[in-house]
């Protein structure tokens, strides 16, 4: 007998995928998007199951967004009480919708604020949840949902599975997944719902903008298509004034390892890998970055990738496309120069 | 005021892993684990927190008994006392199980608990759940990613930072409520050896026997999830093609191959 403290799922009863939508007021988390498009080939191949979203104190424009990038229905729930953001009350309404609908997956993206909520809806739920999955399949067989995610600081790749509860619950972070195309020809429902709430147990106080001093004025690392990023070998702030110059000239931006932001060279936001972010650019250059397989996590998805390194027996060396052997300060600009060069911004 | 510190024996990246090939899950019996380094933080808070207004900080970890002297460490850091819930019969827990376990421990020996503190997450499993459920399973708010705390009465505010709009946020919370405590943010204090070596003393031990789980709820059986299958993690295959030599020619060569390829 199982747990007598989880209540009895009838398995049939539960069907879709669904995802929460996570807004910033203005309009949905790119992460949303993503999950959508993952959510959409999920439901494919659990017999065209419908894909729906849960949307909280969010507008019908973002709801059509949704609907236009793959859900066939949203739930906004209206509530006014929900107007600004709380952990628990927004886990709470959350998992309110989500026992309504009765989805068979659920999905949230791993934002800050989505692992803040994600397990807390799971508990709710009484069901099980995957964090910070890389890959989410269905099983031929079963039809269960199979979350795939790094472990162990990402030594290991671990296949889990909810088998005897329900919704399925996986988060993801951004970046993992492609956004898929948008269609404005798209139909869906929008569903407006006020939720109870039991009772509230947090107040928002406000907010302060908090002014981190960023290398240069460049674009986020999770939207470029291509990243030259920096690690402790650049021994220096000063070496992603250089890179930044180089991600310039090739439309991109700049990212960092880990080490370089405990070393204070770049914010963390822009830093790659395990702890830091995912991305999926077509070009990654990696300048003094050693490439330990908790970096190599977030880059696994690059198209191509380049080593800058004066290690040749540095890991990142046989785990890229093509690798420079030597001191960075005279590669870079020599790249800088011949890439000027190529695009004939500079003549023979 | 009593604050509750949840810590994990976890098991240090730096040691050879073992999986159990029955369950898939990470065997932690026999090997030598350390507080999991983001939990010196929770504790490091839990003590400033207790400094300041008074009360006693009480670590609570499941764990085998191999956790015993990560325990021992949290007492020479300043903790009144730790108690461990630990039982064959919580092996293979998942988070449900494993927030489960720790949120009836706190509810059987700290019933007039504070503020629960957890870290943000562990370098082992790195799922930052465990602090989310053990708020669920005791219905109480919680705000994660925390780094600086006050008590007003019967209420918590909070400040975190949230990294992901690049603003800090100031919550109000009813006590008791839980927390997370950002990692990286706070100075934990040293060990005092002195401390450590009494340590026995205040560390209490409870098994399931104590506690008086269904052992349907606990360990690898109450645990909504279960691993299916643990492989290396790999890496796409990549071309491998290296430069080295003179500078000039290997960026020459290097730029051919981008413009080759269409990515300039
Ligand atoms: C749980 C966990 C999570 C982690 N998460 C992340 C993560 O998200 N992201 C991350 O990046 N790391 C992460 N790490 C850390 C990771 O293991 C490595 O320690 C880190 O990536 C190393 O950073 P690095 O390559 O900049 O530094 P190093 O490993 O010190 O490498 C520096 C490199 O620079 C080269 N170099 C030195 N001088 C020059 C020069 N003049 N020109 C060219 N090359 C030069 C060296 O040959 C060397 O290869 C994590 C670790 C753990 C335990
Ligand atoms: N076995 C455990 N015993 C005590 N606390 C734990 C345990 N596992 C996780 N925690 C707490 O929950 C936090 C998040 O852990 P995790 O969900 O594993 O990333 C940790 O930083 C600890 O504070």
């Amino acid at each position: 007998m199982p747990c007598r403290l989880w209540p009895p799922v009838n398995k049939e009863e539960y069907k879709g995928v669904w995802v929460y939508l996570e807004h910033d007021g203005a309009k949905l988390k790119d992460v949303a998007l993503e999950l959508l498009g993952k959510a959409r080939d999920l439901a494919s191949k659990r017999g065209n199951a419908p894909v729906g979203g849960v949307l909280i104190a969010g507008t019908d424009e973002m709801a059509q967004e949704a609907i236009y990038h793959g859900a066939d229905e949203v739930v906004i729930v209206v509530n006014p009480e929900l107007k600004v953001y709380t952990p628990y009350e927004y886990a709470n309404a959350i998992a309110k919708v989500v026992a309504k609908y009765k989805p068979e997956i659920f999905l949230i993206g791993a934002t800050k604020r989505g692992r803040e909520l994600a397990a807390f809806v799971a508990n709710t739920l009484t069901t099980g949840i995957t964090a910070d999955c890389t890959a989410l399949e269905v099983d031929p067989k079963t039809g269960d949902l199979l979350q795939i995610r790094p472990t162990f600081g990402g030594t290991q790749m671990a296949t889990i599975r909810t088998p005897h509860r329900r919704p399925q619950m996986a988060s993801v972070r951004p970046g993992v997944f492609p956004k898929p195309p948008r269609d404005p020809n798209r139909k869906g429902k929008i569903i407006h719902e006020t939720v109870e709430l039991n009772s509230r147990k947090t107040a928002f106080l406000g907010a302060e903008k908090r002014i981190e001093h960023d290398i240069a004025d460049l674009p986020p690392i999770e939207s470029s298509d291509v990243v030259v990023a920096g690690g402790r070998g650049l021994g220096s702030a000063d070496g992603f004034k250089l890179l930044a110059e180089l991600a310039k000239l090739l439309n991109g931006t700049v990212g960092a390892s880990l080490m370089a932001v405990r070393a204070g060279w770049a914010p963390h936001t822009r830093q790659v890998g395990q702890t830091g972010k995912t991305i999926r650019p077509k070009l990654y250059i990696a300048v003094g970055i050693s490439g330990a397989v908790q970096h190599m996590m977030g880059i696994q998805e690059a198209k191509y990738i380049v080593a800058i390194n004066s290690d040749p027996n540095a890991p990142i060396v046989q785990n890229s496309d093509y690798a420079v052997i030597g001191d960075y300060k005279q590669i870079v600009p020599l790249l800088i120069e011949e890439i000027k060069r190529a695009k004939g911004i500079i003549q023979q | 005021m009593k604050f509750v510190v949840l810590t994990k024996a976890a098991v240090p990246l730096s040691s050879a892993i073992r999986i159990d090939p029955k369950t898939g899950t990470l065997i932690r019996e026999g090997v030598p684990l350390s507080v999991n380094q983001w939990d010196r933080d929770a504790v490091e808070f839990a003590l400033k927190l207790r400094d300041k207004y008074g009360g006693e900080v009480i670590a609570i970890s499941m764990a085998p008994p191999s956790g015993i002297p990560a325990l021992e460490s949290l007492i020479g850091m300043g903790v009144d006392r730790a108690i461990l819930a630990t039982d064959r019969a919580f092996a293979g827990a998942d988070t449900w199980a494993t927030s489960f376990v720790l949120a009836k421990t706190i509810e059987k020996y700290v019933p007039d608990y504070t503020l629960v503190i957890a870290g943000e997450e562990t370098i082992d499993s790195t799922t930052a759940h465990v602090g989310a459920q053990v708020a669920s399973h005791l219905n109480i708010p919680y705000v994660y990613y925390v780094y600086d705390a006050e008590i007003h009465g019967n209420k918590v505010r909070v400040r975190r930072f949230l990294e992901d709009e690049g603003v800090d946020e100031f919550y109000e919370m009813d006590l008791p409520a839980l927390i997370s405590v950002a990692k990286g943010t706070q100075m934990p204090r040293e060990i005092s050896l002195l401390r450590k070596i009494n340590a026995r003393d205040r560390i209490m031990q409870a098994t399931n026997k104590e506690l008086g789980l269904d052992p349907e709820c606990v360990g690898l059986k109450g645990s909504p999830t279960f691993v299916a299958g643990q492989t290396g993690a790999t890496f796409p295959p990549r071309k491998r093609k290296i430069f080295a030599g003179d500078p000039r020619e290997s960026v020459k060569a290097l730029v051919e191959e981008l413009k080759k390829e269409g990515l300039l």
